[in-house]
């Protein structure tokens, strides 16, 4: 496809719904909802909160209930959405929630949003606190619809889905053949980008590792810096965990059930009936953070290298620095 | 079941939570049909001394008369609530605690030999009494203490918000002052329950809910801050604001009185 017929593609993925892309607010991006593609920054580094919060609510509203009535409604709104400039970082983070979300017993809310929408990835750069290559999480082999590289004058697009080969069909006007000299300038390009990544983690055998620090002072030192803000857990891709709260009505019989994303640096992440707490102290939340990012889901790590705990922490706790710490490379 | 019985006290403090109560306006005679309210100081002069369900005290204990007056609603209540910053923690009338004795403020204020009240130096209710319950804010929400009454009467625990502003920052998207802009906001160790108003309309926040009971990093607060390039001495009063009677920040600041030899600036 060409540099110019983005504007017109764009358009055209109005059938698909909504269209969301990173714009700039302020110093940040945030994934906003757009009318024209130019209205995108899509040389982004990265969006301050990641796509997953189409899929799980930054904050939301479950259901209705009347205990009178034993009844409860569920308030799912139900609109189709294109994420258009979507990171492979992103792209491995939403196929880690699907596992979670999906496989076995899938979240209604969760899997309903995920149907109605369309996934764009789009190409990147590192910065400084990239570390996706070493997660090995640089490069989406799948888990989006169509895939943009950006080439000189013109963009590399991979299918990588049914829908996404109707899209590209539909579209057919403003795709054209591949030709050796693109196979050549893309190789070119993503040999270039490899060499981009300054920011390493080596991960091989680092779940272990972990486990073998448990006692570790690194611990206590980085949780003297820490606030217990949460940040680096409402930033993530791959933190999962939410809080339900119910809130009554006046009338003391009706009311509706919120959830909303939490965070296991924040006291009440451990706390249960009878007020005990699993992990009271910053010290035992922090170490749990880094154990829960550093294991495994099946094949995946639970970290996809984004950079954007380090980004955000107000403290400058440096993810990966604290990783090389127990590692002892530093 | 018969109606909980209400009292709303109020010690040294501007009315403000009070205040905050009487905002529920469009719902309050809803709310009147669920409790029975035999005191409400700032509302009616109707003030029956009979024992109550739940007390909802306002202020600090600043005068022995506060004391006094304190000691008699807890024996008179099943459950006490502090509500508000100084009910909490002293307040801003605290900001000066340490740092200059009582019979100091009075002469600076009234001039010497003067001796209008019988003062203390202002502490909030749990340093004198059990608190069942504490609800932070200069003042309070009044989504909160609805919240409050709605969960007690519904037979729940309320939520009490006692993590940093920061969440709410983060589950409104709003841009991060401190990250972002280097603004010297105390969001991270203040407690949330503002739905993070000031960062919302970017400004930094001064901590006016007050730090996290137990949680409050003061340490690192003055370290990114001078990070950032502001002033200790800035930075410090900031702290002491609304938080100086809190456990973190008296430690803080009596390191850097130790660290200067005690001679500080005003
Ligand atoms: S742990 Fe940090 S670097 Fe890893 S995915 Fe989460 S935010 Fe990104
Ligand atoms: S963002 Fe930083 S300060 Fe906040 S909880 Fe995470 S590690 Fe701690
Ligand atoms: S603006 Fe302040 S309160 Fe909001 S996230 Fe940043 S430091 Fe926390
Ligand atoms: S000063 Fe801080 S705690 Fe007070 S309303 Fe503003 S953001 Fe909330």
């Amino acid at each position: 496809m060409t540099s110019e017929s983005l504007d017109a593609f764009v358009n055209n993925l109005e059938t698909y719904g909504k269209i969301y892309g990173p714009v700039k607010t302020g110093e940040s991006c945030s994934f906003q909802e757009i009318s024209q593609s130019k209205e995108m920054a899509l040389n982004y580094s990265r969006t301050m909160i990641p796509p997953k919060k189409f899929f799980l609510k930054l904050k939301e509203r479950m259901f209705i209930f009347d205990e009178r009535e034993c009844e409860y409604e569920e308030t799912l709104e139900d609109g189709k959405i294109v994420v258009f400039g979507i990171h492979p970082c992103d792209i491995y983070a939403l196929k880690l929630m699907d596992k979670i979300y999906l496989d076995k017993n899938p979240d209604k809310y969760y899997q309903m949003r995920r149907e109605n929408a369309t996934l764009i990835g789009y190409s990147c750069h590192p910065d400084e606190y990239c570390f996706c290559q070493s997660q090995g999480t640089n490069y989406a082999v799948d888990g989006f619809d169509l895939f943009l590289h950006e080439l000189k004058d013109k963009f590399l697009v991979r299918i990588g889905s049914e829908k996404g080969n109707k899209i590209a069909s539909e579209n057919s006007k403003f795709f054209m053949d591949v030709e050796s000299s693109d196979i050549q300038e893309f190789r070119e390009a993503e040999g270039k980008r490899e060499k981009e990544f300054t920011l390493k983690l080596a991960i091989n055998g680092l779940t272990d590792m972990l486990a073998l620090s448990y006692e570790s002072d690194v611990w206590k030192e980085y949780a003297d810096k820490c606030f217990g803000c949460g940040s680096c857990n409402l930033v993530c891709p791959t933190c999962r965990c939410y809080d339900v709260v119910d809130n009554v009505n006046m009338d003391l019989k009706s009311g509706e059930r919120q959830r909303m994303l939490n965070s296991c640096m924040l006291k009440k992440h451990g706390l249960v009936y009878g007020g005990k707490n699993f992990r009271p102290t910053r010290v035992e939340r922090l170490r749990n953070r880094f154990n829960c990012k550093g294991s495994l889901r099946e094949d995946m790590m639970n970290c996809v290298g984004c950079g954007r705990c380090t980004v955000y922490c107000p403290s400058k706790i440096d993810y990966v620095e604290v990783l090389r710490r127990v590692r002892g490379e530093l | 079941m018969a109606k909980p019985k209400i009292g709303i006290y109020g010690l040294t403090g501007c009315g403000g939570d009070q205040l905050m109560i009487l905002n529920l306006e469009n719902e309050l005679l809803d709310l009147l049909r669920n409790v029975e309210i035999v005191a409400f100081q700032e509302a009616s002069s109707v003030q029956q001394d009979e024992e109550v369900d739940i007390a909802f005290v306002e202020g600090s204990v600043s005068t022995e008369l506060d004391l006094e007056r304190l000691k008699d609603v807890r024996k008179r209540s099943r459950m006490l609530i502090a509500i508000g910053d100084c009910a909490i923690g002293g307040c801003v009338q605290a900001m000066r605690n340490q740092e200059m004795t009582m019979k100091e403020k009075m002469e600076e204020v009234y001039g010497k030999g003067e001796e209008y009240f019988k003062v203390l130096e202002p502490y909030g209710l749990s340093k004198y009494v059990n608190v069942d319950l504490e609800l932070q804010g200069c003042p309070i929400e009044t989504t909160e203490i609805r919240q409050v009454f709605l969960s007690l009467l519904h037979g729940d625990t309320p939520e009490i918000k006692d993590y940093p502003v920061c969440v709410e920052c983060k589950l409104n998207e709003y841009q991060c002052l401190l990250v972002d802009k280097g603004m010297p906001c105390l969001g991270p160790i203040i407690a949330a329950g503002c739905n993070a108003r000031c960062p919302g309309l970017g400004i930094d926040c001064v901590g006016c809910r007050g730090p996290i009971m137990n949680e409050t990093n003061a340490a690192e607060e003055l370290h990114t801050l001078l990070e950032k390039g502001y002033d200790e001495r800035y930075i410090e009063n900031r702290l002491r604001f609304f938080g100086a009677n809190f456990e973190g920040i008296l430690k803080l600041s009596k390191m850097l009185r130790e660290k200067t030899g005690g001679a500080r600036g005003k």
